[in-house]
């Protein structure tokens, strides 16, 4: 009994740094429709830049933190100029933009992503080019005990963290007029552009608040491993994705039941199967979630706009 | 208090309003009749400063419209209800109030603004927590027409709001159409119900592939021959109805639509 809560309490804990990665994808999915395949590559490449002050200049931690989230932010201010920004132009205008994300244009806004991510990651490569590369770490030698059960202090900072952001994030979205403007937005541009709201920017500032957050994800999660590889980008990416998808893309709270749903399956299944195990529950749960029964009838909350 | 002069909006190289000058006085409903595809909605975008026109000038009160952003016009009090509603569907009856009143910073005007649409439309206060895109048909116009109001406008823009709706509902949005124009609200209506626009405007234009072909009160719009042929439904003895094999309208409408007369209109 203790091992399996053991295995339960360590999977919420990861799946609080799933949450965190899960709910940038969710929030920029939410807001432009696309689903941005550079997503993992810019947390990578903003972590690679911190990783390199680290490195180089002996930065501190704070310093790094405040680096890879300014990072993120430019990198995806490009990211969105180069592969989203057009492909809404055309739409923005006309009588065919209510109907956001049915017209042929995120295809080509999914291809060019998934082109940047490429080039990010090539990038970061060239800053840093060893595989395993350095990163402040705030991993503590003496784990906590609650009874039976260890916790390591500063993956379960991190798991609060995430449920704290995550949960503020959506009550924010529920209550502010900012939030409403934002959720009216994602859901139909052309009535938020009659009543005045002003979408182009009301976008941009969501995504740039995505990208933040998906460079403060980065650095919560590094600041556990003290390093960083090549690989972080695919795992920020797949991760945050099957996250995002089990809770409905678009959904802010579903990103952190998502991630802990995840954690949690991915604890048992390693303690079951070994690491194998871990790898079939991520893709055994994406596959449930894409082709589950009872989806049919809720088919319009596997993705959606922007919602608490 | 509209003055619309020589506008003209084209989709690429497709020109959809030709040279459109009208006028909609303070205090009045004007009404803007035309087929589908005539440019009506095309107009209406124009106004509301989604589309940008070739040319032309659109002056609102003497202010000049065109190059401004829709926010600057919603904020100079110019609101539309556009066609098939366009609420916000998966926010609630009470967030698509709070998002027509965007451009507003009063909390308390807001307030009670939202309650006054309640009282206005008691339909409206019995779903105020439901989403909007489960409301149905006649219930989204009256929030359109609600969520217009929040943003207390001096003008009105409505774009067809009696289509897709059944009689009983359209008269129920003509209702509300003569209750603001009581209320001093002045609107500029954009119909194809011919019949229930003549209840309620005091100036009428036609328009026709992009251009103004009339421009009269009701009295003159129902005296005109081809208007009564082509938009209140009377039929010259030798013409046979011609409706429903050639008109393929691309909407479900309670009433005939004019297209197969159209033609002749143009011939005038």
């Amino acid at each position: 009994m203790t091992a399996f809560l053991q295995l339960t309490l360590d999977g919420l804990i990861d799946g609080g740094a799933y949450a965190l990665v899960g709910l940038g994808l969710s929030l920029t999915f939410g807001s432009l429709r696309r689903l941005n395949l550079a997503y993992g590559a810019t947390a990578m490449l903003a972590a690679y830049c911190g990783a390199w002050l680290h490195i180089q200049h002996q930065a501190p931690v704070w310093l790094v933190a405040l680096t890879v989230m300014v990072a993120a932010t430019l990198i995806g201010g490009y990211v969105e100029g180069l592969c989203f920004a057009r492909t809404e132009k055309n739409t923005a205008s006309t009588d065919a933009a209510p109907l956001a994300g049915a017209d042929g244009l995120e295809v080509v806004a999914l291809a060019s992503s998934f082109a940047i991510w490429m080039q990010l990651e090539q990038l970061a490569v060239n800053l840093l080019p060893r595989h395993l590369n350095a990163f402040p770490s705030l991993a503590t030698e003496q784990d906590w005990r609650l009874g039976e059960l260890m916790i390591r202090p500063d993956r379960l900072l991190l798991a609060l963290l995430a449920t704290a952001l995550t949960l503020g994030l959506a009550a924010w979205l529920q209550r502010s007029r900012a939030g409403l403007s934002w959720r009216a937005c994602a859901d139909h541009r052309l009535a938020a552009h009659l009543v005045g709201m002003p979408v182009a920017r009301l976008k941009s500032v969501g995504f740039a608040a995505a990208c933040a957050l998906s460079g403060l994800a980065a650095t919560a999660i590094l600041l556990l491993d003290g390093q960083v590889t090549p690989m972080f980008g695919m795992w920020v990416l797949l991760k945050g994705l099957v996250a995002a998808m089990l809770g409905g893309l678009g959904s802010v709270r579903g990103a952190l039941w998502g991630g802990l749903l995840l954690g949690v399956s991915e604890s048992h299944a390693q303690a079951l199967w070994g690491a194998w195990g871990r790898e079939f529950a991520t893709y055994a749960l994406l596959f449930l979630v894409l082709v589950a029964p009872w989806r049919r009838h809720r088919s319009d909350r596997l993705v959606s706009g922007v919602h608490a | 208090m509209l003055e619309i002069n020589d506008l003209a909006t084209a989709y690429g190289k497709i020109e959809a309003l030709k040279g459109v000058s009208l006028a909609a006085k303070a205090g009045e409903v004007t009404c803007l009749l035309g087929p589908n595809g005539a440019g009506k909605s095309t107009l209406m975008l124009t106004l509301t400063g989604i589309l940008k026109p070739q040319r032309g000038s659109v002056k609102f009160d003497g202010v000049e419209l065109v190059g401004r952003s829709p926010a600057e016009i919603v904020a100079r009090g110019l609101a539309l209800v556009p066609e098939n509603r366009l609420v916000f569907p998966t926010l609630t009856v009470r967030e698509n109030l709070m998002a027509g009143a965007y451009k507003r910073r009063d909390m308390a005007g807001i307030r009670s603004d939202i309650d006054a649409m309640f009282a206005r439309f008691p339909r409206l206060k019995e779903r105020t927590e439901q989403f909007a895109g489960t409301l149905s048909g006649g219930e989204q116009q009256m929030l359109a027409v609600a969520r217009a109001l929040m943003s207390r406008p001096r003008l009105l823009l409505m774009d067809e709001p009696s289509v897709g709706l059944a009689p009983m509902v359209v008269a129920e949005i003509f209702a509300i159409i003569r209750q603001l124009h009581a209320e001093g609200v002045s609107i500029f209506l954009v119909e194809q119900n011919a019949h229930m626009a003549l209840k309620v405007a005091q100036h009428f234009y036609l328009m026709k592939q992009g251009r103004i072909s009339f421009s009269g009160t009701p009295g003159e719009l129902a005296n005109d021959d081809v208007i009564q042929r082509a938009y209140l439904g009377q039929q010259r003895p030798d013409e046979r109805p011609a409706l429903p094999s050639t008109a393929a309208a691309p909407t479900p409408s309670a009433e005939p639509q004019p297209q197969a007369e159209a033609t002749e209109v143009a011939q005038r």
